[in-house]
């Protein structure tokens, strides 16, 4: 309380020596708190229909939704290789090396185009905090002094065992999906490849702006990576990750790319390619199908899934109903709202501002 | 050198000594935590309470002014005697030595604002002394080696009891010799003293007692939710550990990471990455806006037209900025009755001389003197009446009023009110008080100047409730004239006192007519008698110990046999409005209670004048309250001290329509205060508008003072401050409700909006191995609260009202919700925190839904959830506001444009290449939201 006391008299002594000056406040609207405004009550005449209005808007979503998400015809193979029966389970021992297997399907109808093929898995927690951040985006970007100085993000898959720089160092990269996939259609017993268009699948951004490759030394592209190492879990160097393909190498390999973006959630999809190409342009004919699994990638140890899964979108983008039902749900309660409010007003009688939301 | 500390800070402990202050909040530890973490800190910000900030600036402020405006302004540290010139506000307790004025006197601002006159103890023989000789004399006072003795430093303003022993002599020391810090020097150029407290061991500051950190019911339930959030975040940590312990070591990519740690000390890494991520549930922002918002409802309070006294210049103030919210929720209010609820502007209306009673009854006149009685200037003019001579001598003489003489006339200056109107009416009458020395009185009798001397004056105080002058009139007769309340005197009159029964009918009849009373009487003194008792008050006067009690009772032995002189009568009219105000007030649910020093019948009157009670409402009085409580008690003279009897009276009189306290002290209001914050849950609120409601106005959870007639103390101590008592209906009905309705709606939106924000990482948890991966991109994180959510949401706290003022003032019933904590309880709370937990489910379930197996990446979740987060807050303050200005639909489209601008800007390429670790996020915008192609 003391302070208020200082501060009067201080306050006094100003006064009895300046010029006495009014006090009277400012009659302005602000100051006098009369500021026009719009109240508006949420009466039942706007309540009421406000509620079915949104409720029939959610429910037109909803279907239109739904109805899209159905037409989409999606395909899921596993190919984990947990049972014994399946044709991946020798392959899930640790001793197979370089194993192959191969799944079979069959279409009965038109598997419309264009088709994406992803690959999914579950129970991998890409979205780990510490493993999100295990990368080091100045080496990604081509800088080749991050080449031989990873950052520190990246350990411990910065340096390997003998203290050689690994490029791309950091966990996300070592972690990278190895599994590679052929898709054959059997016709006449014969096996004929589908093309996968694995161009054009990663984020036009990260392709152009995010990532880039170190510039050719000596007119080599291994050469710039020379000094460094790969990473301990890969078989092949960055620099050849494609052999079919010399651009789609480096940092700029697509699927690369796909992997370096995080995943949302334990359960995901990666796009492995396109089937848009070909005879194959209109989508896949009803018949027998092969897939042929370079099976690498282990999954068994933490219990997870590894999958294959083969879809057409739409505007609305993949499958997934559950936008769909959500949307009806939400319509539809909003209907059921409005209906009792409806009730309670034609039975209570309530004045408009009384019926409040 | 001795150096003299008067602030509370210095450079080197103010930082430790405001830390720990500051951290008495658990909030602010939290926020140092916070802050300590955020290494970046982008959104740290100082929140100093403002209480102590202004404390530690107002009382530096104070040291400059004197300072720069002191010209002479001489602190000579080695023989500690300070000069103080004119209009200065002393810097510490000085003994007063002299001054420049003649007889040395020393007139002072005291903290009532009353100019009181001192005495010094050194009589510089002449007027024109230089100042360096007057230093010179000061000089030689310490010299000839004095010595002074002086009581332990404490807090009673009023008293000072020490000695002086100089040159082989004792001077008794007292109040009237000190100059207190913080009073102001008028009327006197120079005055030299020498310290005797300074810095913190001075009176005011020692009376200013410490500062009481305040917990609202609002801030205790803000530490709650800050606790629960350091638990989420400990089970979330908890959580972490298993996830380490159990699933990690399966999944080689992420075990591979941090190996070299044990999986519990990773949990331990987490429950602080957790801490961050749940930290913007209580932002910072929200205790800052929600000063902000406190600061603008004062303002608001100040700026009120409505409230603004023309006639003093004064409008309305809030001195205390945190109160806002409970000017809502007032349950009781007490007021002092005079000066409150009264003009205090006193008008002599009536008189009882001789058992005459003179004086018209005019309830239409107004202005100036109202009495007029020919009977009465027949009897002075023919001096038939001896007792009516002597009546109106003794109102000229007793009293304290100093004169001043502008344009011929002589203009009385009085430490009350109630003495200026008697010495004005005594002047009006013929009996006209022309000036005083320290030892005489002129007065001019109906034309003839008189020299009356002084021979002692026995002052008032609140106890003895009287005083008296004894004189030596021109004749060279020995009289003493006393003046007090009705009780006082009439127990101190002679046995055979003719007049005594009409005088105390008279006294009824002024008491119905809400007059107050007071008693005037005399008697003639011998010499033997006076040579005797100054004797002994000289002797009283050198005792050390129990010096008042001797005083007191020399006193009382001198105030006995008086001769009843008359009675007089002066009418405290009612202020504009206050009928209606109370009216209203009583409507609102709010219990008026009334506490006066006056006597009963006179409160009663009153309280019928101004609808406090009904006409036929049963006064439960005295013997009946006894019944009542089936307890020995008397509310007119002792409180009820036991609890049950003080539980009992209060739910008594809350049964009662209202309470009306008579013959309270000044310290029993603070007792009845005390007691209804004890024994009821409402907020009590108490108005006064002089120094002995001070203690009442503290007491009170806030307190009102009125710039009234006596002084400024009751405002200086008050949480805010009115002209007018009618300004109270305003105060509380519209700015108080108003208050109360934007801060809860400030505060259940706030935390809901910052709550479904944080929560979500909650859920999100649960799908990323407890890892405290932010589910928001980190720049929005920083900028939801301060910058995407937070305008609407103080237009909402600035504007919002449910009900127009007038509205509120036509129906104060609806004051009732805030009484009942309708709005703001555990219940609404709880309430809102349901709801935000639902929102947050939602707002991470549907979009987790749609991105379960799907190729959509982080990012693109993130800014899904970030998006329809801002969407789902602004659509929730759209529907929380019910006023719509143009200010609140700007800031919604402000802050939704913000957003996407904000976006578009902080995803955008150029930043990334500048800064490719900090705008991680670039591209996503345009490829979630634009680019479906790939979805």
């Amino acid at each position: 309380k003391y302070k208020l006391d200082n501060r009067k008299s201080n306050v006094d002594m100003f006064n009895l020596t300046g010029p006495s000056r009014t006090n009277r406040p400012d009659n302005t609207a602000f100051t006098q708190q009369r500021l026009p405004a719009w109240q508006p009550i949420l009466s039942a005449g706007i309540v009421i229909p406000g509620f079915t209005l949104i409720g029939l808007a959610f429910i037109g979503v909803g279907v239109a939704l739904f109805v899209t998400s159905q037409k989409i015809t999606d395909l899921e193979i596993d190919y984990t290789g947990v049972a014994a029966t399946s044709p991946c389970f020798k392959c899930t021992s640790f001793a197979a090396e370089n194993c192959m297997c191969q799944m079979e399907f069959t279409l009965t109808t038109l598997f419309e185009g264009p088709v994406f093929f992803y690959y999914g898995l579950t129970s991998y927690y890409q979205n780990f905090r510490t493993y999100g951040v295990s990368k080091d985006g100045y080496q990604l970007s081509g800088d080749t002094y991050y080449f031989n100085n990873p950052q520190d993000s990246c350990a411990p898959y910065q340096y390997d065992s003998n203290n050689n720089p690994i490029v791309p160092c950091g966990s996300i990269a070592n972690s990278m999906f190895s599994d590679t996939f052929q898709l054959y259609q059997v016709v006449n017993g014969m096996k004929k490849q589908v093309p996968l268009d694995g161009k054009g699948i990663a984020w036009w951004t990260d392709y152009n702006i995010k990532y880039s490759n170190p510039a050719l030394v000596n007119g080599s592209f291994a050469n710039a990576f020379s000094g460094t190492v790969k990473p301990v879990n890969w078989s092949k160097p960055v620099y050849e990750l494609d052999p079919t393909d010399q651009a789609n190498n480096g940092f700029l390999n697509q699927n690369f790319l796909v992997w370096m973006r995080q995943a949302a959630l334990p359960k995901f999809q990666k796009l492995y390619g396109r089937i848009a190409e070909g005879d194959y342009a209109q989508g896949l004919p009803a018949g027998n199908y092969t897939l042929l699994i370079n099976y690498s990638y282990p999954v068994i140890s933490f219990g997870g899934t590894k999958k294959v899964v083969l879809s057409n979108v739409s505007w609305m983008g993949g499958k997934n109903q559950f936008l769909g039902i959500a949307y009806l749900v939400i319509g539809s309660l909003c209907i059921v709202m409005a209906m009792v409010m409806l009730i309670i007003y034609a039975k209570y009688k309530f004045t408009d501002d009384d019926e409040d939301m | 050198k001795q150096q003299v500390r008067s602030y509370k800070y210095s450079p080197l402990t103010f930082l430790p000594l405001n830390l720990y202050e500051q951290f008495q909040r658990a909030a602010n530890f939290f926020f140092l935590l916070i802050v300590v973490m955020q290494v970046c800190g982008s959104v740290s910000c100082s929140n100093l309470t403002a209480q102590t900030h202004f404390m530690c600036t107002t009382v530096c402020l104070c040291v400059c002014v004197c300072v720069c405006r002191g010209a002479v302004f001489v602190v000579c540290v080695s023989v500690c005697v300070v000069t103080v010139c004119m209009r200065v506000c002393v810097c510490a307790d000085l003994l007063l030595l002299c001054s420049t004025e003649p007889h040395s006197l020393c007139f002072i601002e005291t903290f009532r604002k009353q100019i009181i006159k001192l005495l010094p103890l050194l009589f510089p023989p002449t007027l024109s002394l230089s100042l360096p000789l007057l230093v010179s004399i000061s000089c030689s006072f310490f010299s000839s080696a004095g010595v002074v003795w002086c009581e332990e430093p404490n807090g009673q303003l009023y008293s000072f009891q020490g000695k002086l022993h100089w040159k082989g002599q004792c001077h008794l020391l007292d109040s009237e010799h000190m100059l207190l810090r913080g009073t102001i020097l008028r009327n006197t150029d120079t005055a030299y003293g020498l310290a005797i407290y300074t810095g913190s061991d001075t009176k005011i500051l020692r009376n200013c007692g410490r500062l009481k950190v305040k917990k609202t019911q609002v801030e205790r339930f803000l530490n709650k939710i800050v606790l629960s959030l350091l638990m989420v975040a400990l089970l979330l940590a908890v959580g972490s550990g298993l996830f380490e312990h159990l699933i990690s070591p399966r999944i080689e990519v992420l075990s591979g990471i941090s190996a070299n740690f044990p999986a519990a000390y990773r949990g331990f890494l987490t429950f602080w990455g957790y801490i961050i991520l749940l930290s913007p549930a209580m932002p910072m922002s929200l205790y800052i806006t929600f000063e902000l918002i406190h600061i603008v409802h004062c303002l608001l309070i100040g700026w009120d037209l409505e409230m603004y006294w023309g006639k003093r210049n004064s409008p309305a103030q809030a001195r205390a900025t945190s109160l806002n919210e409970e000017l809502g929720q007032v349950g009781h209010l007490l007021s002092d009755k005079t000066g409150t609820l009264t003009q205090n502007h006193l008008l002599f209306r009536q008189c009882c001389v001789a058992g005459h009673i003179y004086g018209i009854w005019n309830r239409f006149s107004c202005g100036g003197l109202l009495f007029s009685d020919q009977r009465l200037t027949n009897c002075l003019r023919e001096r038939r009446c001896p007792e009516s001579r002597e009546f109106f001598t003794a109102l000229a003489l007793c009293h304290t009023v100093m004169s001043e003489w502008k344009d011929g006339l002589p203009r009385y200056q009085a430490a009350s009110p109630d003495e200026e109107a008697l010495v004005s009416a005594a002047r009006e009458l013929g009996w006209v008080f022309l000036s005083r020395t320290r030892d005489s009185l002129t007065l001019s009798e109906l034309g003839f100047t008189h020299c009356y001397r002084l021979l002692a004056l026995l002052d008032f105080t609140s106890k003895r409730r009287r005083m008296s002058v004894l004189v030596r009139n021109p004749e060279g007769e020995l009289k003493l004239y006393c003046k007090g309340a009705d009780i006082v005197i009439l127990e101190r009159l002679r046995k055979d006192s003719p007049h005594q029964e009409s005088t105390e009918q008279a006294l009824e009849v002024f008491a119905q007519r809400c007059l107050r009373t007071l008693c005037v009487a005399g008697r003639s003194v011998s010499e033997a008698q006076w040579t005797e008792w100054s004797h002994a008050l000289s002797q009283a006067a050198m005792a050390t110990t129990y010096r008042e009690t001797l005083l007191e009772e020399l006193y009382e032995h001198m105030e006995k046999d008086l001769m009843m002189l008359g009675v007089t009568a002066i009418e405290d009219r009612l202020q504009e409005g206050v009928p209606e105000t109370i009216c209203s007030l009583r409507r609102a649910g709010v219990k008026v209670w009334v506490l006066t020093g006056d006597k009963t019948e006179t409160a009663v009157n009153v309280g019928y004048a101004c609808k406090l009670m009904d006409p036929d409402t049963c006064l439960l009085q005295g013997e009946e309250l006894r019944i009542r409580l089936h307890f020995s008690m008397c509310l007119q003279t002792e409180l009820i001290k036991t609890p049950e009897a003080g539980a009992r009276f209060v739910s008594l009189s809350n049964q009662c329509q209202s309470v009306l306290c008579c013959r309270v002290t000044p310290g029993q209001k603070a007792e009845v205060v005390q007691l209804v914050r004890k024994y009821s849950s409402s907020i009590t609120m108490a108005i006064g508008d002089g120094a002995n409601d001070v203690n009442m106005i503290k007491t009170a959870h806030i307190g009102v003072g009125l710039c009234g007639v006596e002084g400024s103390q009751a405002v200086q101590n008050a949480d805010f401050a009115l002209a007018q008592f009618s300004f109270l209906r305003r105060l509380l009905l519209v700015h108080g409700r108003w208050s109360y309705r934007r801060i809860c709606s400030f505060l259940h939106y706030f935390l809901y909006k910052t709550t479904s924000f944080a929560l979500v990482h909650i859920w999100y948890s649960l799908y990323n191995g407890f890892s405290a991966q932010p589910m928001y991109e980190s720049w929005f994180i920083a900028l939801y609260t301060i910058m995407y959510t937070s305008l609407p949401v103080k237009c909402l706290g600035f504007f919002e009202q449910d009900m127009s003022s007038e509205s509120s003032l036509r129906w104060p019933e609806v004051y009732l919700a805030g009484q009942r904590h309708e709005l703001l309880n555990p219940l609404s709370l709880g309430v809102a925190l349901l709801y935000s937990i639902y929102t947050s489910i939602i707002l991470f379930f549907l979009p987790m839904g749609v991105f379960q197996d799907s190729d959509l990446d982080y990012q693109t979740l993130a800014i899904t959830v970030q998006t329809s987060a801002v969407f789902s807050v602004t659509v929730e303050i759209i529907l929380q506001t019910k006023f719509w200005t143009k200010y609140n639909f700007a800031a919604v489209a402000f802050c939704l444009a913000l957003y996407f601008l904000s976006t578009v800007i902080l995803h955008s390429p150029r930043l990334f290449l500048a800064f490719p670790k900090d705008y991680i996020f670039f591209g996503t915008c345009v490829i979630s939201l634009i680019d479906t192609e790939k979805a």
